[in-house]
């Protein structure tokens, strides 16, 4: 008799057989709806149904839900079955509400009841049936309702071994979204014991636990290593007849190895000299058994001892101190790279991705190069395919950087379309990273371009033209090659791009051959002109443009194609206006004048490779590098013009006209950031003149305009005396850079600032709301403390007299030296009809706004929490909510804290965690942030951690006034 | 942790779901179609793990599958597990699956999903492994067995009398209904 089979339901079995023999989905359609009547109707029906009806009933419904239906009733039956005192009924109940029941029921309150009812009970199966429901809905309101009971439950010695272990993983199940509920600390020391429990289950249970609250509280759980590491050194070390039943095909508690082997993953090396010799041999032994003959054919055998291995070399690569121990994992890994098992090789490229970041195995790693090259081109699997990949570019350094780029190149012409794009990047970054002559990395680029030219994305080929720009010892040679890639008869329009615009800086070069002088160059590009999307066509027109300033021998025919009703009537608006404006500007300005405007692109300045940034936001595990800072996207650019990486889609010519601004529509983004460098005339709006002439809306409306602030400031009092520092509207200003800072019935003064990095720039405004003139208007900045060192403000010069009615601005530039907690003091007095008037306010300049967010995963930003740990890093605030705490608005605020939100990362999705990098002259700060609300209690909880002391504080502070 | 358990048939049939981390009813659907996706298109002898679907978790979140004759069993996991600790698991679950019901095969899982469930739940719970010794297990589901039955025999017998009478043609019926023919599910 098999163990449950038993007698099935017969009801049910007709039912279910229906549903398969229905031809169609209407058909099944029908039946169920049949079905979901009389199950309603009997469930609504006077007659009370016994148990087995309505576990029949119920088993039904949840055939039903499996096959895709709602199930919208039954749930306050099911609940019912909860009380009753027979086993079936209640396990009935409690499988229904798992699968079906959502923790928002109003229901729930009903089931919690029953849950505390069969925690207490004698009986360890009912307990069981409780847990198990908790585990699988684990509300807040449960974890509420039980918050002592289940810890209880878990340490207690009267809790039988099957309890203990379900209490356990009943607990990390709760704890994962109800941290803050629980004080485990004050458990630590009886659950870290749980590690030396008789029973392997327990013990099994028990680790997963720790290895949650370790991850939480690393300091609080410390002494579960020794403890881990014994236990370990016990299982390996036996026999596989000592555990009995724990040995599964022959190895001793393989499961259990693995989540030891995961939990000392969470601690640095041992300290202790016992345990210093202690792991070593643990993990040595683990070597040796792995290179024994297999003491059974079976898969499993070999799997369950393979799981030990790799777990014990992603160990060994955690704690990197082993050198024997490291080039050994490399060693047996490389015998599974040609292990006849699909599964092993998978996993050792995958390891040893890991190794190669080691600097101890990196060496022993590129010996398995010529494999890895091989699998690449053999491998069945995709999935294979792409660990080899991944190897290869972790593998890569300047000794076999041609070879492996080249075989990656000959790889992706026949690669598989769902890895391309990576491809091309890792391709795209390791040409850069280690080319010691860049005709090589101008030659990869193009190859790519022609290999899989639909996968390189826009900051590759934005890269290479920075690259070209910057050298000018491959301009030539670059040039030349796209010259020749052009003549082509088909090719792809990335590579019209790239030609366009290093023929547009540098055709000059090689103009002196005949078989490429001014004008083949030119047909050559319009050959391609009509294939190719307006955005190419528009970066093509700008090409053209320099030609004319480069060649003037062939003014004439550039000027005919600008001319022609295809560009100047083009329906595209972008087309039309540079056809019309190249026009122009060719025809009307003089020779000087053009080659000025269409002068060579300066340099641009050297910063990360956006491709890389692209790689990491792409497959944020796929960039591992020692010890790497949490680098930042380059989101704006910094130099003057459109640069090739810019994130918005200008054409990167379109800035020929930086001199020229009623021209530049295109080029309006690269205003902005013009500013920051001082280059051009700040975007600061004056108000219009004739506002008051004509008795339009008094001054402070027209300010108010400018800043798009909907509520005015009230405006303050005339008798701010000067020894007083306004500082009404500061707390306003954390999280936005305009609005208005200061106001009474005198004068306004408004504000709009932008950030990189460690720049700041202000431009203030200064609003005469009287009709009077002010005279002798003065403006000084002071520093309270030690402020000066620490952030340095220039105010530039700001004219004397603001006639009544009228703005004037001030230009404040300013740098983050080191991190700061006050703010700068801005003063300000003048004479006003004959009497002195004098004000201080504190200027908005916070210590967040020198933030840049910070992109990561959740591994990564749990391992630098992780080492985030010492207690002046740390700072945590508990408080009560002072705005409604929409999540939307939250997510706003932090944003405008200048913190990167980070979504995915936080297992209860309710919190925020953030991370960015403070930026100061000195040196790059990481700063990462939690935000824990409880909405219930209108709190929230508050953690910054920071890789200098005292930020975290500064972050705290200020971030709790917006909150 | 194990995200979601899913077992579906070469069809794409879903047999088995079980999801340890809230995704609403649709979404549920949803996964178990991308799964299938993803999972049916490979060839038998690759290998059994491949990155997860964008739906549950893109890049955090491998699938670990095997296939056995009629049906696939899919657990979803995220980085924290072991691959082949998972794909053991798997092992563990489908031969406790047929101890259980003995030769174990599609059929067993559509007409007893309470007990797969039941069975699962001494394995896995909250998405983390509960028992891997199969011995332990079956001690535990032939427990509530032992249950089950001695109140059967007291409150349910009548009722299944009654019905025994009423549906006197079943046995015929059953065999009329022309099931395919499965394999077992083999090892």
């Amino acid at each position: 008799m098999p163990a449950v089979k038993g007698e099935g339901m017969r009801g049910l079995a007709v039912f279910i057989s229906d549903i398969r023999n229905c031809k169609s989905k209407e058909a099944e359609i029908k039946r169920i709806n049949k079905e979901l009547a009389n199950i309603r109707s009997k469930f609504k029906g006077d007659k009370t149904l016994d148990g087995y009806q309505k576990k029949k009933y119920v088993c039904k419904l949840l055939f039903i839900f499996l096959l895709g239906h709602d199930i919208d009733f039954g749930h306050m039956e099911a609940v019912n079955l909860l009380s009753s005192n027979k086993y079936t009924e209640k396990q009935i109940g409690y499988l229904f509400i798992s699968v079906l029941v959502s923790g928002t029921s109003e229901l729930m309150k009903l089931v919690i009841q029953a849950i505390k009812e069969d925690i207490k009970a004698r009986n360890p199966i009912f307990v069981c049936l409780a847990l198990q429901c908790v585990a699988n809905i684990g509300s807040r309101e449960m974890a509420e309702a039980l918050v002592t009971d289940i810890p209880k439950l878990l340490v207690s010695g009267d809790t039988i071994d099957s309890v203990k272990q379900s209490s356990a993983l009943c607990l990390l199940r709760l704890l994962r979204t109800n941290s803050d509920l629980f004080n485990m600390s004050e458990w630590a020391n009886r659950v870290i014991h749980l590690l030396n429990d008789q029973h392997m289950g327990v013990v099994t249970s028990a680790t997963s636990l720790i290895e949650n609250l370790v991850k939480k509280n690393a300091e609080d759980f410390k002494g579960c290593v020794p403890l881990a590491i014994s236990r370990l050194s016990r299982i390996v070390t036996s026999s596989y007849t000592d555990l009995q039943d724990y040995t599964y095909y022959f190895v001793p508690a393989p499961w259990l190895s693995v989540k030891l082997l995961r939990l000392l993953q969470n601690y640095p090396p041992p300290d202790d000299p016992s345990l210093r010799v202690r792991l070593p041999e643990c993990l040595e032994t683990i070597l040796n058994k792995a290179q024994e003959p297999p003491k059974s054919k079976k898969i499993q055998h070999s799997n369950a001892k393979n799981a030990v291995l790799f777990e014990a070399i992603s160990l060994i690569i955690h704690m990197d101190n082993d050198p024997n121990l490291l080039v050994r994992a490399c060693t047996q890994l490389g015998q599974f790279l040609q292990h006849r098992e699909t599964n092993l090789r998978y996993l050792a490229l995958e390891s040893m991705c890991l190794l190669a970041t080691s600097e101890f195995s990196h060496e022993a790693v590129k010996t398995h190069q010529e494999t890895v090259i091989s699998a690449l081109k053999t491998e069945r699997d995709v999935s294979v395919r792409q660990r080899a990949v991944d190897l290869l570019y972790a593998m890569c350094d300047r000794t076999n950087a041609q070879e492996i780029v080249a075989e990656m190149l000959a790889y992706l012409e026949t690669a598989d379309y769902s890895i391309r794009e990576e491809m091309v990047l890792k391709v795209a970054i390791l040409a850069e990273k280690y080319a010691v002559d860049y005709t090589w990395f101008v030659d990869t680029i193009l190859n790519l371009i022609r290999v899989a030219g639909d996968y390189v994305s826009e900051e590759v080929w934005y890269r290479v033209i920075q690259i070209v720009i910057n050298r000018d010892d491959v301009q030539g040679y670059a040039a030349k090659t796209v010259f020749e890639a052009l003549q082509a008869p088909a090719c792809h329009e990335n590579m019209v791009k790239v030609g366009g615009y290093i023929l547009g800086e540098f055709g000059n070069l090689i103009a002196g051959d005949p078989r490429s002088s001014p004008l083949v160059q030119f047909q050559l590009l319009h050959s391609k002109f009509h294939l190719c999307s307006p955005a190419t066509r528009g970066l093509l027109l700008s090409t053209y443009v320099k030609f004319i300033n480069l060649f003037p021998e062939i003014k004439p025919q550039i000027q005919e194609v600008f001319r022609s009703n295809n560009q100047v009537r083009n329906a595209d608006v972008e087309l039309q206006q540079r056809a019309i404006e190249y026009l122009q500007l060719t025809s009307v300005t003089s020779t000087d004048v053009l080659a000025t405007v269409l002068e060579e692109m300066p340099a641009f300045p050297e910063r990360e490779s956006s491709i890389l940034a692209k790689l990491k936001k792409k497959k944020p595990t796929a960039v591992k590098e020692e010890g790497e800072k949490p680098k930042t996207m380059p989101t704006a650019q910094v130099n003057s013009g459109a640069t090739p990486d810019a994130n918005v889609n200008v054409e990167p010519v379109a800035s020929l006209f930086q001199t020229d601004p009623p021209s530049q529509a295109p080029a309006a983004p690269a205003a902005t950031s013009d500013d920051l460098l001082g280059l051009s005339t700040p975007v600061a709006t004056s108000a219009p003149p004739n506002a008051l002439n004509n008795g339009g809306p008094p001054a402070s409306a027209v300010l108010l305009d400018i800043f798009g602030d909907p509520t005015p400031a009230p405006p303050t009092s005339n008798n701010v005396g000067a020894g007083v520092v306004d500082e009404e509207h500061f707390n306003k200003f954390i999280c936005k850079n305009s609005g208005v800072i200061f106001e009474n019935n005198l004068l306004q003064v408004g504000m709009k600032s932008e950030y990189r990095q460690n720049l700041a720039r202000v431009t203030l405004f200064y609003g005469n709301k009287t009709t009077t003139t002010f005279a002798a208007f003065l403006t000084e900045v002071s520093y309270p403390g030690d402020l000066k060192e620490r952030l340095s403000v220039q105010l530039k010069d700001v004219d004397p007299t603001i006639e009544g009615g009228s703005q004037k601005q001030q230009i404040l530039n300013s740098e983050c030296i080191s991190e700061f907690t006050i703010a700068p003091v801005l003063s300000f007095e003048f004479i006003n009809n004959g009497a002195p008037q004098a004000f201080r306010v504190k200027l908005p300049l916070t210590v967040n706004k020198f933030l840049t967010p910070a992109v990561m995963n959740s591994e990564d930003f749990f391992n630098r929490w992780k080492s985030l740990s010492s207690p002046g890093q740390e700072c945590q605030k508990i408080f009560k909510a002072q705005h409604p705490m929409d999540t939307e608005t939250i997510k706003l605020k932090l944003l405008g804290f200048c913190l990167g939100v980070l979504d995915g990362v936080d297992p209860n999705p309710v919190n925020f965690v953030c991370a960015s990098i403070l930026h100061t002259r000195n040196q790059q700060i990481g700063c990462l942030v939690r935000l824990e609300p409880n909405n219930q209690a209108q709190m929230y909880r508050l953690t910054a951690r920071c890789s200098k002391d005292s930020v975290s504080q500064t972050i705290c502070d200020l971030l709790e006034t917006q909150l | 942790m194990i995200k979601a358990i899913l077992v579906f048939n070469n069809h794409g049939k879903p047999r088995m779901s079980k999801f340890y981390q809230y995704y609403p009813e649709d979404m549920q659907q949803q996964i178990i179609r991308e799964t299938f996706h993803l999972v049916s298109k490979r060839d038998d002898n690759v290998c059994n793990f491949l990155e997860g679907g964008s739906l549950i978790g893109g890049t955090d979140c491998k699938l670990i599958y095997r296939h056995y004759a009629t049906l696939y069993f899919v657990f979803c996991v995220d980085s924290s597990e072991s691959e082949l600790g998972i794909l053991d698991l798997v092992q563990v679950f489908v031969e406790t699956l047929d101890k259980c019901f003995e030769n174990v095969c599609e059929l067993d899982l559509i007409f007893h999903v309470d007990k797969v469930h039941y069975i699962l739940a001494e394995l896995c719970m909250g998405g983390m492994v509960l028992e891997t010794n199969m011995s332990e297990i079956m001690t535990r589901v032939e427990e509530q067995n032992k249950l089950e039955k001695s109140e059967a025999g007291i409150s349910a017998a009548p009722a299944r009398a009654v019905s025994a009478v009423k549906e006197m043609n079943i046995p015929q019926k059953f065999k009329d209904m022309k099931l395919p023919d499965l394999p077992n599910l083999k090892f």
